[in-house]
């Protein structure tokens, strides 16, 4: 033996002796990974769950399993040995990279890796002792060949009182490993299956595809995809398709199949990639799967039966029933001409569902995540059909003579050869409709929005023949015409008396508004409701004005409406904007950024954190997720009375992209953390990935 | 000599077999990345290599017998387990007592881990007290290929149809440890109970789990 070489050993074996708690791998070789017992703290608080981490460094070359190996290895284990009333949880799992081995696909770790677990401590552990963890811990290294290599772990805390002091290097390592460790997924998942092929389908609308540069599936059990084959990506509007060869197992893609989405975003400064946790269920609709006609019939059947009940809904009953009662004071009219009007009226029904359901489809197409009633999602049309339904309900209550125009009584019915109004009748109760659910409704209105358009738009359809069918019945058949009661007063009072529902209707519209556009909004939608009633005096009153006169004033004062609407479309965002912050940054209390905000927060000495941020960026809501949501991030931002700012760059304002741009960036996600004190001192610039960790000190510096 | 001539077959009967795999792919759906891989439930590729005493065996040839091929690589922690703990060898000799055909496949190529001459394999066969009807040297991995076996252990039962009834791990616990062996549940004890009861193969695919097979 040279004496270099023998130098060289000792040093080795010096570097061995002398390195932290090493613990290497039984047997006469050298091992491939060295592992270690770290904790993210320095001592035990009874009762506390803290973390500790198994550490694998890996030789280069070799490489350790993931929780799936894939197609072959194994997953690293311990085996613990812990004192009394100890509990420890499962490995937390950083995302692993893919490892081609031959015509095997493995997913796993190379150089090294962290796993984080978790440890419960009993609560009458007595300060002043020690305690010591132990385990075997056992893995496979491979390369080209495998090797299993087992150790023994220990690790030895005192058990503190009060918060324990944090452990500089174990508390970095697990940090750093829980950036990589998948966030439960935001997004819904779903896959259909052919003999195939698997299609993986998450609703994650609104990512932009250029800002994507890797996607790929990691299933948590091996059989349900082939981990060989190529993973067909696409992201579009309505989130991330993966097509990808099926697996060996069968039955796996008849069962939720779970795994890790891993999606790399390229931000200004780079890529960065993502894990997410999620479950995709089968959709039973895959391609092979065409809807069974059972569940087609069972769906178009609830339909019916909901556009049934709808009739009984208070927005719609009133219409129906002035429009019943037409028929009482028609009962000698020709029998033709009743089945006609009839007719007209479903037309109009079927006409306007059909409207309404290709728009929503059509939307849904684009990714919008929409159900029924989606107009009611804006707060204008909520507005409008509130001012229908009070115009509606002053008609009934006798102030206005338009109902023969809105409800199509008795004399209009006979008089209109042309059964336009009947028809517009349809259209009316159609609208009146939708903000109205009715039981039986739900279950079909969501079979139909899971369907192909076709079969989507046919169970709407039925929705409003079921709507329309009582009136279409009772004009059909003179028979059923007997059981109406015969003309008299009453109807007066009856129909003073359905008016009620509507104004009821009205009333609830206008909360609803309230919700929408805060109090700009009702106060529009209120201003509207006394211009009506205004509008209808005129109308009515002014028995000595000429008719001309009458009627220019009352289009004048109609025409201020549009006007209301207009201005609380515009002062909408503010109202909305104010009433609470969006549910995903519950705990900081956003405000919405504007620079004159920042400077007053600044001017009066708060320090001051400035979230730049969009729906479509990945990165920002793992951000949200994982550190800005936190209680302790939150306790760090009161204890410092930082004002917490969102600058919302989903549609690329241009007052948000120059202030990117002083801040020397051009996108999102920014965090800037601007100091207490003299204005002009430059802002602290967070890195783009956070934890809780860098927030908490960043806050904690200034 | 014998070596050269038995090389020679080897290379024809992979060439053969390329072609059926080619063939195959073009009956079922053709995704351009895929090899034809055996399924489970479809016929069993057919296959012709050289058995350690230089003989050819085909699939072909074990019409109306019940097949189990055994992926190997005997440095193979995984196999090891199996060997040393006694537990391949006695599902060999059940298996073959009851007329069971015992095909052991070595498809490591020259100079990797496995890789093992007819001579060395015969040797191995002794020591280590194995009863496989036959050993096949596959050294191209044509036939390891076809038949998808990514892993040493690594099963296949065909039933006396030729149809593939079972593919995977030889049983339910996926580790290197000896005591393991005790009390799992054995796959391929179960597919030929399944079969010899004339039902359905309850468990017909299962992940494989050992070493990588060491194809070249």
């Amino acid at each position: 033996m040279s004496l270099r070489s023998a130098l060289a050993m000792l040093l080795c074996a010096l570097a061995t002796t002398l390195s932290p708690r090493p613990v290497t791998a039984q047997g006469t070789e050298a091992p491939r990974v060295r592992v270690e017992l770290v904790s993210e703290v320095a001592g035990i608080a009874p009762g506390q769950t803290f973390w500790v981490a198994l550490q694998q460094r890996i030789a280069p070359g070799w490489h350790t399993y993931w929780m799936n190996p894939g197609d072959s290895g194994e997953a690293p284990r311990i085996e613990w040995s812990l004192p009394p009333g100890f509990t420890v949880g499962e490995f937390a799992w950083p995302l692993p990279d893919r490892i081609r081995v031959g015509s095997a696909m493995t997913y796993g770790y190379s150089e090294s890796v962290v796993l984080p677990i978790s440890v419960t401590p009993p609560a009458d552990l007595v300060p002043g002792t020690r305690v010591t963890l132990k385990g075997q811990a056992g893995w496979l290294v491979c390369e080209e060949i495998c090797i299993p290599e087992e150790a023994p772990l220990a690790l030895t805390l005192p058990v503190v009182r009060g918060a324990p002091a944090v452990d500089a290097r174990g508390a970095a390592l697990i940090e750093a490993a829980r950036r990589s460790i998948p966030t439960q997924s935001p997004w819904r998942a779903s896959f259909a299956a052919t003999p195939q092929d698997v299609t993986l389908m998450v609703d994650a609308p609104g990512l932009a595809a250029d800002r994507i540069s890797e996607v790929w599936f990691y299933p948590a059990r091996w059989g349900a995809i082939d981990l060989t084959a190529p993973q067909r990506v696409r992201v579009d509007a309505a989130g991330i398709t993966i097509d990808v060869a099926r697996g060996r197992l069968t039955e796996a893609a008849a069962a939720p199949i779970e795994g890790v989405l891993a999606v790399a975003e390229r931000l200004d400064g780079g890529t960065v990639r993502h894990g997410f946790s999620m479950t995709a269920s089968p959709t039973g609709l895959g391609v092979t799967k065409p809807t069974s006609l059972a569940s087609l019939l069972s769906a178009l059947g609830l339909a019916l039966a909901g556009g049934l009940v709808l009739n009984l809904m208070p927005c719609v009953l009133p219409v129906l029933s002035i429009k019943a009662l037409g028929l009482v004071q028609l009962a000698g009219a020709r029998a033709a001409t009743l089945a006609r009007h009839g007719l007209a009226y479903t037309a109009g029904v079927l006409v306007s569902f059909a409207i309404v359901a290709g728009a929503l489809i059509a939307l849904r197409a684009t990714g919008e995540r929409l159900g029924w009633g989606f107009q009611l999602q804006s707060p204008a049309f909520v507005t409008l059909l509130a001012w229908l339904f009070f115009t509606m309900a002053l008609s009934l209550s006798g102030a206005i003579v338009v109902s023969t125009r809105f409800t199509g009584a008795g004399q209009a019915l006979a008089a209109r050869p042309g059964h336009v109004g009947s028809f517009a009748t349809g259209a009316l109760a159609t609208v009146a409709a939708t903000p109205c659910t009715a039981p039986f409704m739900g279950a079909a209105v969501g079979f139909a929005l899971a369907q192909p358009w076709p079969t989507a738009l046919l169970v709407f359809e039925a929705l409003g023949l079921g709507l329309a069918l009582p009136y279409l019945l009772l004009t059909l058949v003179p028979a059923w015409r007997r059981l109406l009661p015969k003309p008299g007063p009453w109807m007066t009072r009856l129909k003073q008396l359905l008016a009620f529902p509507l104004y009821a209707s009205a009333a609830w519209l206008v909360w609803v508004v309230s919700q929408q556009a805060g109090p700009h909004g009702v106060g529009a939608a209120l201003a509207g409701v006394v211009l009506i009633a205004f509008a209808s005096w005129l109308h009515q009153s002014l028995g000595g004005v000429r008719a001309l006169w009458r009627r220019v004033a009352t289009v004048a004062v109609v025409a201020v409406l549009p006007a209301l609407i207009v201005g609380m479309v515009a002062l909408a965002p503010l109202g909305a904007g104010a009433r609470s912050a969006p549910p995903a940054n519950e705990g900081l209390g956003w405000e919405p950024f504007s620079p004159e905000r920042l400077a007053a927060a600044r001017a009066s000495g708060k320090p001051v954190f400035v979230n730049f941020t969009a729906a479509w960026c990945v990165t920002c809501l793992v951000n949200e997720r994982v550190a800005l949501r936190s209680s302790a991030v939150a306790d760090a931002f009161a204890k410092k009375g930082v004002v917490a700012l969102k600058a919302d760059w989903t549609a690329r304002d241009p007052m948000i992209s120059r202030i990117l741009g002083s801040l020397g960036r051009s996108g999102v996600p920014l965090y800037a953390l601007y100091p207490p004190g003299s204005p002009s001192t430059a802002p602290t610039l967070l890195p783009q990935l956070l934890t809780e960790g860098t927030v908490i000190e960043a806050i904690d510096k200034i | 000599m014998s070596t050269h001539d038995s090389t020679r077959r080897t290379f024809l009967a992979g060439t053969t077999l390329a072609g059926l795999a080619a063939l195959s792919i073009r009956g079922l759906t053709p995704p351009a990345w895929a090899a034809a891989v055996a399924k489970v439930g479809e016929a069993a590729p057919a296959f012709a290599i050289d058995a350690t005493t230089g003989k050819g065996v085909s699939l072909a040839d074990q019409r109306g017998k019940l097949v189990v091929l055994e992926w190997t690589n005997h440095d193979c922690p995984y196999v090891r387990k199996h060997y040393e703990t006694g537990n391949m060898q006695a599902l060999q000799k059940e298996t073959t007592a009851q007329g069971v055909v015992w095909l052991t496949v070595i498809s490591s190529s020259p100079g990797t881990q496995g890789y093992v001459t007819a001579k060395q394999a015969d040797e191995l066969t002794t020591s280590r007290k194995a009863s496989p009807t036959s050993v096949l040297l596959d050294p191209t991995g044509v036939a390891g290929k076809v038949y998808g076996a990514t892993n040493t252990p690594h099963m296949y039962l065909i039933d006396k149809n030729g149809l593939l009834v079972y593919a995977g791990a030889i049983d339910d616990r996926p580790t290197t440890r000896r005591a393991d062996v005790q009390g799992a549940q054995n796959y391929v004890r179960a597919a030929l109970e399944d079969v010899a009861a004339g039902r359905a193969v309850r468990t017909p695919a299962t992940r494989a789990y050992g070493c990588t097979v060491k194809y070249a």
